[in-house]
């Protein structure tokens, strides 16, 4: 079963000195996010880029992937704290994104830990539509 | 131009099927959203999720892109409408891929004609880092009309 989720952003005037919104989303989650060129490339102020946008895409199918993948080793997390870092290089797009994870996961091992999480690096379905990304790096750590 | 660099992060806990999740961005533009895969792959029931954030971040990269595009013939928009629609969808083996985000805009610019709009248009998705990335494993789609009577067509 296919499933769709819609964005819908207004802008006004040009890309230097114009503005935009993120007016809706389907789920209705968030709404009137303001963007613009200033904020993108230089000190965010508050606002939201599409880089932050696709670091928040790209670290919370990472960590549903990895719960997947844990589960199926027999040890469901109790936590996964994961970050994603996406840098953005203007004029030539987006060079890198770096994953970061730390699991509370008990019973397990942290080689089979960091075997799974490359797994979910690998197979969840906004890395795959990234995938040309020039670097995606994972550093992946167990707690206590 | 300096490397620009943004962070989100993320707090899930428990499996994937019964688990949730909970997402904040760096800036605090948006903090502690919830997810899960029953709100991802069904209804959403005001719960974002992977594919939406990418669509917002589609949807917002493009219309910066398009903007530029315009503004660098001459043509500065006076309003871009800009909705992208990202599909997940089950492929062989069960597995979920992003298979299509489609793009649909609509431009309200002084004298600018329909074939004008859409070389923007296309340019805009070739310009647009989001678009190209995509367009490697996915279909990207740009449909582009003018606002106030005459089709982009």
């Amino acid at each position: 079963m296919a499933t769709d989720r819609k964005a819908e952003v207004t802008w006004h005037s040009d890309l230097m000195s114009g503005s935009g919104r993120i007016d809706s989303v389907t789920s209705g989650a968030f709404g009137g996010l303001d963007v613009s060129w200033p904020a993108r490339t230089e000190e965010p102020g508050g606002k939201t880029s599409p880089e932050e946008l696709i670091a928040a895409a790209h670290a919370s199918c990472f960590s549903m992937a990895f719960s997947h993948g844990l589960a199926q080793e027999g040890h469901a997390p109790e936590e996964l704290k994961t970050s994603a870092t996406v840098t953005f290089q203007p004029g030539e797009g987006i060079t890198k994104i770096a994953l970061e994870v730390v699991g509370r996961v008990p019973g397990m091992d942290e080689g089979t830990f960091k075997q799974a999480a490359e797994g979910a690096k690998e197979s969840c379905p906004v890395s795959k539509a990234l995938a040309s990304v020039p670097e995606i790096t994972l550093s992946a750590r167990l707690e206590g | 131009m300096p490397r620009v660099q943004r962070e989100a992060s993320v707090t899930w806990e428990g499996n994937v099927a019964r688990g949730s999740g909970s997402i904040s961005a760096a800036s605090g533009a948006f903090e502690s959203l919830p997810y899960s895969l029953a709100t991802r792959i069904d209804r959403p029931d005001g719960k974002t999720s992977p594919e939406e954030l990418l669509a917002a971040a589609h949807a917002a990269c493009y219309a910066m892109s398009l903007a530029n595009e315009l503004a660098s013939s001459g043509k500065e928009p006076e309003h871009l409408d800009v909705r992208a629609t990202v599909t997940l969808d089950e492929v062989e083996g069960g597995s979920h891929r992003i298979v299509a985000s489609e793009l649909l805009a609509r431009a309200r610019v002084n004298e600018l004609d329909g074939p004008a709009l859409q070389r923007a248009a296309e340019a805009a998705s070739e310009g647009c880092t989001l678009s190209a990335l995509v367009a490697a494993s996915a279909q990207v789609n740009v449909q582009a009309t003018l606002e106030g009577g005459t089709n982009g067509d």
